[in-house]
């Protein structure tokens, strides 16, 4: 069986609303709809709720406690009583979201808010094997302003933000390579410029330039390879401070910030790459002068 | 005549002159933009939510505007009870409903065209009763231009009778404020898109302008105190929760602000140490003939301020460049207004940033420039004999 195979959108119910992203999972229902709850509905006998991890602390609530609803504004209260307490999957789309989320029973909302027979949305199951695009053009027909959307599409658009903050850090990254790229050959410059005098008598006595080329090299591959180690120690260390700063700030269990084996292949290639490049070109300027003028003959 | 002196000591090493400015330019460039990210947005989301005059706004409580389809009861008394107030000198109604419009989907904002802070014309006139003003996105999807004809279909009509559709006239076009540079945005009266929406008396929120010589935020104060069943919030309030929401972006701006002046000055200390090696002789001889220490430490600091000033201005320009492709990357946030800007340029805290990187690079040069000119003058003299 496929698991969740598509949404069907309804976009006129109250938690698709103006100002956020279109498929943006939502649950729970605390604000009045636009639709908006009926005058003088009654409360629903035996109204139970869950009530969101985080809200329950912050409040002091506990299952068994009696927390006073309303649907909207100024309307009357309904006593529900709190069935339990959820903890929401760590969700990073919902990360800055600032409302407490409660759960209901669907049959009890509907009642609650004065709109029976209504829902934000279907999620609907496939059997196994079943054409996910046909099945979702089927069910378009049934119901014609609702948007039926492949489960793969809906979590696209809802990561829309974090490919744009993705984009973004790749952007950042290429500044601080460039960066890192200049100071490597302005270091491996500096050093190889400081001891021509030493590489130019070398010369004089017989040592090959390619014996000095790979000399130099080798210096900047140790020097690039012990500044990448260095740069990959930090950089798992900044991760660390980094998630548990956001995760204390948020409150979630999520990871911000991943040092995979693949970045730091990534970075010390790079680093290594880099230090020889800039090894080579300094190497070469070097070799290319006359060991005679560098003595001061 | 120290600054004739640093140049042309600069100039003597072409190469790594340009390596160390070009270094330097590159971190100047990163401090640049993470100093007009870091109260960039802040700054650009209080321009919008000024840029007419509407200081204060006022929802349905525990919302924010445009945050959820929450709306607000009796709207039109809670107006005019509102603009009652003295410190009130106009109070706009805004009501958001998504609907279909020229059968795609699209945000429509029912107002009083003669008091909204939601759009500017930029062709055409103010919307009549059965007319339409139409946003550059819904104008170019759906080949709209004043004179044509617009259906608007509102959710409660989907999939059942024709109750919530109904035929506008585009009156103008118009630049939403507040819309992000994929929607696509549609303007009616407050009362047609009541009626078509079946909302009576609704509002999403309310935008109140202040009344001149009055301060926004003590009028919003007793607007909260006077309405007590309502959330009413001053720009300053706003901006300074949607600058919560993207603290991200602030503390990004901080640490690699931090690190780009740590950078320019280490690199700059190192190419100043080596240089200042290089010359210990010629700073030894310097002393031996007079020369007071200060005056030295002094000339060599000019050096590296000469180096640092010069990489600055060069990273300026970079870090100008490099924020407009930033910005254009960050423009992809969906649902963001297109006219906020992550990137803002402010003189002050760039003549701030500016002065942090000239001193960073002058500090940087003092350390290996003071132990230059403290040591031993016969040693130095003697390790450059030939």
């Amino acid at each position: 069986m496929d698991s969740l195979a598509f949404w069907l959108l309804l976009p006129a119910l109250a938690l698709s609303g103006p100002g956020r992203p279109a498929g943006t999972p939502q649950q729970g229902l605390a604000q009045d709809g636009a639709a908006g709850p009926r005058a003088g509905t009654p409360c629903p006998p035996g109204l139970e709720v869950l009530v969101e991890r985080g809200f329950a602390s912050e409040r002091g609530l506990g299952p068994g406690d009696t927390l006073a609803i309303r649907p909207r504004t100024g309307a009357s209260a309904c006593a529900a009583r709190v069935a339990g307490i959820f903890e929401p999957r760590a969700d990073p789309a919902t990360l800055t979201r600032d409302r407490p989320r409660i759960l209901f029973h669907l049959p009890q909302l509907a009642a609650f808010t004065g709109r029976p027979d209504e829902v934000d949305r279907f999620s609907v199951r496939l059997r196994s094997g079943a054409d996910t695009a046909a099945a979702a053009e089927r069910l378009a027909g049934y119901l014609p302003g609702a948007r039926v959307l492949p489960t793969a599409e809906v979590a696209r658009r809802s990561s829309t933000t974090f490919e744009v903050v993705r984009r973004f850090h790749r952007a950042i990254a290429l500044i601080t390579l460039v960066a890192g790229a200049v100071f490597l050959a302005c270091i491996m410059v500096l050093k190889v410029q400081e001891r021509r005098g030493p590489v130019a008598a070398l010369r004089l006595i017989g040592v090959s330039r390619r014996t000095l080329f790979a000399w130099i090299l080798a210096e900047a591959a140790l020097v690039s390879v012990v500044g990448g180690a260095l740069g990959v120690g930090i950089g798992k260390a900044a991760s660390a401070v980094i998630n548990r700063y956001y995760r204390g700030v948020y409150g979630t269990g999520l990871t911000f910030s991943l040092v995979t084996p693949g970045t730091v292949e990534q970075a010390l290639v790079l680093a290594v790459g880099l230090g020889l490049a800039a090894g080579a070109a300094a190497a070469l300027h070097l070799l290319s002068r006359d060991p005679l003028l560098e003595v001061g003959r | 005549m120290l600054f004739r002196a640093s140049v042309r000591e600069l100039l003597r090493h072409p190469l790594r002159t340009g390596l160390a400015v070009l270094g330097v330019a590159v971190s100047a460039a990163m401090l640049v933009d993470m100093l007009m990210l870091g109260g960039g947005i802040t700054t650009s989301f209080r321009e919008l939510l000024l840029g007419k005059g509407y200081a204060i706004r006022v929802t349905p409580r525990g919302t924010l505007p445009l945050d959820t389809d929450a709306t607000l009861e009796g709207a039109d008394s809670l107006r005019r009870a509102m603009a009652a107030d003295p410190g009130v000198a106009g109070v706009a109604p805004v009501l958001a409903v998504r609907l279909t419009a020229a059968g795609t989907s699209a945000l429509a904002l029912g107002v009083d065209p003669d008091e909204q802070g939601v759009y500017r014309l930029t062709g055409g006139r103010e919307p009549a009763s059965g007319e339409a003003v139409v946003g550059p996105g819904l104008a170019r999807d759906g080949d709209l231009a004043p004179g044509d004809s617009l259906v608007l279909v509102a959710p409660a009509a989907l999939g059942t009778a024709a109750a919530g559709r109904r035929t506008f006239r585009v009156s103008g076009t118009a630049d939403f404020v507040y819309a992000s540079r994929e929607e696509r945005s549609v303007a009616v009266s407050i009362a047609d898109l009541r009626g078509l929406s079946g909302r009576p008396d609704r509002a999403s929120f309310l935008m109140v302008r202040a009344a001149p010589g009055r301060d926004a935020d003590a009028v919003a104060r007793a607007l909260s105190r006077d309405f007590p069943g309502v959330a009413v919030a001053s720009a300053s309030e706003l901006v300074e929760r949607a600058g919560r929401r993207l603290s991200y972006f602030r503390q990004l701006a901080v640490i690699l602000g931090t690190v780009s002046l740590f950078v320019a000055a280490l690199l700059v200390g190192t190419i100043m140490a080596v240089s200042i090696g290089e010359r210990a002789g010629i700073v030894a001889a310097l002393r031996a003939v007079g020369i007071s220490r200060r005056s030295l430490v002094a000339a060599l600091a000019a050096e590296s301020l000469v180096l640092t000033a010069a990489a600055g201005v060069l990273g300026l320009g970079l870090g100008l460049v490099v924020a407009g492709r930033l910005e254009s990357i960050l423009a992809g946030f969906p649902g963001l207004p297109s006219a906020v800007r992550f990137f803002v340029l402010r003189p002050g805290p760039l003549l701030v940033g500016y002065g942090a990187l000239l001193l960073a690079g002058t500090l940087a040069a003092v350390v290996p420039a003071w132990r230059a000119a403290s040591g031993s003058i016969a040693l130095a003299l003697h390790r450059e004999e030939p």
